[in-house]
């Protein structure tokens, strides 16, 4: 019934997306997909997907509770992206999308880092008790079980970081591909997105074990 | 915070377009624009603004979440579908098809979009009191529900509490990031995020001493906001 309750929002939320409210003030073509957008948005989640998991791997749970992480966590995309605008040198040109990656990491990776760690089994006294390797196993072991639903959880808040960052960059790329579809009316593409995010949503649930 | 509510009735700098765009002095330490305001009120009464919106929505979001929770696991699957996606990725959309939401709208949303994501750790803080023997002692004392929540509502508003200051910093940043990139209320009204707007394309290149004030502000604000975490 629950599950009922979900899909039924998204049937809304897609019925939404094809008659979108409101009309465009001046003529706007559907715009192309913005694959190159999407290759320069792969190569920080890459790292993002390498790095997170290291370094909840290396600190484990107590991670969590780091005053550093707290504070790295604590700007959220704008100022990431206005931090970038100011301490860019001129001379290197706009920041572009390589600029963009750089601060989706940035902004990420202490929220993510935290996310993993807060997720990791309490580790006293055991496996704690049986040594380093054990405990390293174990977080392995739970990190990889964590990572499907981590991803299908964290990836609508890392493209609204992007479409944030895009913004303010004045770049094209995947997450301000979103709000390009809606100043064009594309009921399709938005269609597509919001399908995508039902799709997202359904497998962090099923991962859940709900 | 309370004390920041009535900052949304403040009224708006004066205009002096003969005293425009004056370097910093005396007079005016930060200067003044174009339309010869002061920057430094400008700045003021643009954080004011901004603080005083964000603690109606996280009121609003904390009040709904609060009834959400007392609810009980009614169109749990609906709610979890709406909270999967962060408020901003819903109201940048739905701001750019209405061409710009007003304070009042945009209030209501965030506030319905965070108490979604504020109702699941306030339920968990409000189990030990509905689980309580005190709580089932009401309910078989005869007491009707609105008896109950009467005598309890002091209780659940101090669990509610704890989570004001994360709603209180979604809020704000939900606002601030709508108008620093163009979608937020109209230009009649400064908040944090229309001065970072106004001024974020200056930044790199004028000296813009408004601009690096409300960037300073933004900054303040993010870093005092940061939870507070016990070293390992």
């Amino acid at each position: 019934m629950n599950g009922a309750g979900g899909w039924a929002v998204w049937a809304l939320l897609l019925l939404l997306a094809w008659t979108l409210p409101g009309k465009v003030w001046r003529p706007a073509s559907i715009p192309d997909f913005p694959v190159q957008g999407l290759f320069a948005f792969l190569v920080p989640l890459l790292a993002l997907l390498l790095l997170a998991p290291l370094f909840a791997l290396r600190g484990g749970r107590g991670l969590a509770r780091s005053r550093l992480l707290s504070a790295l966590e604590a700007p959220p995309p704008l100022l990431w992206a206005i931090a970038l605008l100011v301490l860019w040198p001129a001379a290197w040109g706009p920041p572009g999308l390589p600029g963009g990656g750089l601060a989706f990491l940035a902004c990420a990776l202490p929220m993510e880092v935290r996310w993993l760690a807060q997720a990791l089994p309490v580790e006293q006294p055991f496996p704690a008790a049986w040594g380093a390797a054990a405990q390293a196993r174990s977080r392995r072991g739970a990190l990889a079980a964590l990572l499907p639903r981590w991803l299908a959880a964290r990836l609508p808040v890392w493209i609204m970081s992007t479409l944030v960052l895009e913004r303010v960059l004045g770049v094209q790329g995947l997450g301000s591909d979103w709000m390009a579809r809606v100043g064009a009316r594309d009921q399709f593409g938005l269609a597509l997105w919001v399908a995508a995010l039902a799709a997202l949503w359904a497998l962090a649930r099923d991962r859940a074990g709900r | 915070m309370l004390v920041l509510l009535p900052a949304l009735l403040l009224p708006e700098a004066p205009l002096d377009p003969f005293r425009g765009g004056l370097p910093p002095g005396w007079a005016h330490p930060l200067g003044t624009d174009d339309l010869g305001r002061d920057a430094l009120l400008r700045l003021l009464l643009g954080t004011a603004r901004s603080l005083g919106f964000a603690t109606a929505c996280a009121l609003g979001a904390l009040a709904l979440a609060l009834l959400l929770a007392l609810g009980g696991p009614r169109l749990r699957g609906a709610r979890s579908a709406l909270a999967s996606a962060p408020p901003l990725l819903w109201l940048l959309p739905l701001a750019a098809a209405t061409g710009g939401l007003g304070w009042l709208p945009l209030g209501l949303l965030i506030a319905g979009l965070l108490a979604l994501h504020l109702e699941p750790p306030l339920r968990a803080n409000l189990q030990p009191v509905l689980r309580s023997p005190a709580w089932s002692a009401g309910q078989v004392m005869g007491a009707s529900a609105l008896q109950r929540l009467r005598s309890w509502t002091p209780h659940f508003a101090a669990r509610a509490a704890l989570l004001l200051p994360s709603a209180w910093i979604g809020a704000l940043w939900a606002e601030a990031t709508l108008s620093a990139i163009g979608l937020g209320p109209g230009p009649e009204q400064d908040s944090l995020g229309r001065l970072l707007h106004e001024q974020l394309p200056r930044l790199a290149t004028d000296p813009a001493p408004l601009g690096w004030a409300a960037l300073a502000v933004v900054l303040a604000l993010a870093w005092g906001s940061a939870p507070a975490q016990e070293s390992p």
